[in-house]
């Protein structure tokens, strides 16, 4: 019996080590959530490049020991961080956007030139219209669109 | 003592799989930047390939391009209020999506023109006309139209329209350097291949239109969206009704590069609300006042 329950124990033990991995994020910034549901309040910000220890996935979330935080936001692949010298062909487009590498800002400002009546002001106005969480938050409870499990 | 042993083989199994696969191991590392570009690109053992290479960032400013040339064709409508609320609703169906996060987040901007239109750009900016919303009645309705377009974000489509010669192009340029900036040379070849691909893209949005198995899956993931956000999404269909009776009157934008309504209706897949799903007067209030057209 004894036996038995230490086998059990030690495949336990195996699979919860199995998933473990180191995250990393690959968005300028994304949520940390209090529980793995898009509308649970957000416990921290998780940002570009910051890596985390995953202990396994929840309804599409990474559980780690700083909150929840979305699969689609964070790649599980080893990268390396850091300098952008590092940045060759071997590269990996993980690597790219950690590096700030590829079609970048250096990129867009040459195609800016080549094409002068493309509309970029209009796209920066754009990026400015953001709602901070807890707007939204209001706004979705608001409309009663916070389901059971939502923020607060 | 021998269940102990066991118990040790297991545990340094699970460690094992503690480990990362270390891609550099695998790719040979990093490249010399003091060595001739022609051998380099020749030789270079290329991670990536293709569409599904491109990274986060990469994504974000090539969307950033194909928004700029979308603004350039349409006029913004200057109307902050509605362009607030309909970030406010698009923000709402992004975060229940299977991506919530974009390197840089979801936008939305109406743009002031009469034709029946939308558009998604990658990486997260969203196109919808005053004459889209001119048909609109709900909230509800909104979210689905919204929905299906975070969808074609989502599963990337504008980036699976790009030529896959383009990024192979503009990988080799990029495998044949380590510096910190590009040459004035390698930028111009970066930037040809950049506009290549945002013309690519902008001719699939605004011109010819994407699959209709594309459309039909913006669709079906832009419902499971709008329900996962606790709005109805058979208000989707509802709108399509709608779009199908203004079809018979004529006209270009949506009707020219989207399947019918009446087909797109049948496509769509359980409609049913989620169990959280709940009627608003506060909806109706907002919407009303938010989309005065």
């Amino acid at each position: 019996m004894i036996h038995r329950l230490l086998i059990a124990f030690a495949l336990a033990l195996t699979a919860a080590a199995a998933y473990a991995s180191t995250i990393t994020v690959l968005v300028q910034q994304t949520a940390l959530r209090k529980r793995p549901q898009s509308y649970s309040p957000s416990v921290g910000t998780a940002k570009l490049g910051q890596r985390f220890e995953s202990s396994g996935l929840e309804a599409g979330f990474h559980k780690t020991p700083a909150g929840y935080i979305h699969s689609s936001a964070v790649t599980e692949r080893k990268v390396k961080l850091g300098s952008a010298d590092s940045v060759g062909g071997s590269a990996s487009a993980e690597e790219v956007t950690l590096a700030g590498k590829g079609f970048n800002a250096q990129v867009e400002k040459s195609y800016g030139a080549k094409n002068g009546e493309v509309n970029f002001a209009a796209v920066n106005a754009m990026e400015r219209r953001s709602v901070p969480e807890a707007e939204l938050f209001d706004f979705l409870r608001a409309g009663g669109l916070m389901g059971e499990g939502g923020s607060k | 003592m021998k269940r102990f042993l066991l118990l040790g083989v297991f545990a340094a199994a699970g460690c094992q799989g503690l480990q990362n696969l270390d891609v550099s191991s695998m790719t040979g590392g990093r490249i010399n930047s003091n060595v001739d570009l022609t051998k380099v690109a020749k030789g270079v053992n290329q991670v990536r390939k293709g569409f599904s290479e491109i990274s986060e960032s990469e994504e974000y400013y090539i969307g950033r391009a194909v928004a700029a040339q979308v603004l350039t064709r349409y006029k913004p409508l200057n109307d902050p209020g509605l362009n607030a609320y309909a970030q406010k609703v698009t923000q709402a169906v992004a975060l229940a999506s299977d991506r919530p996060s974009t390197y840089k987040g979801y936008h939305v901007q109406v743009l002031a023109s009469d034709e029946i239109n939308a558009f998604a750009a990658p990486g997260g900016f969203i196109f919808v006309t005053k004459g889209m919303l001119e048909l609109v009645r709900s909230e509800d309705e909104l979210a689905g139209v919204l929905a299906h377009e975070v969808a074609h974000i989502a599963k990337k489509h504008g980036l699976k329209t790009i030529q896959t010669s383009r990024l192979t192009s503009a990988f080799t340029i990029l495998g044949s350097e380590a510096a910190k900036n590009y040459t004035p040379q390698q930028v111009s070849q970066l930037t040809t291949a950049f506009e290549g691909a945002v013309d690519d893209v902008v001719n699939k949005l605004v011109v010819n239109g994407y699959s209709r198995d594309k459309e039909y899956e913006a669709d079906k993931f832009g419902a499971q969206y709008a329900k996962a956000a606790n709005y109805d999404p058979g208000a989707l269909k509802a709108f399509l009704e709608r779009m199908e009776k203004a079809e018979g009157s004529g006209g270009g934008g949506m009707f020219k590069t989207h399947p019918s309504p009446a087909k797109r209706e049948t496509e769509l897949g359980d409609l049913s609300p989620a169990p959280g799903y709940k009627r608003s007067s506060e909806r109706g209030r907002r919407f009303s006042a938010a989309v005065q057209l």
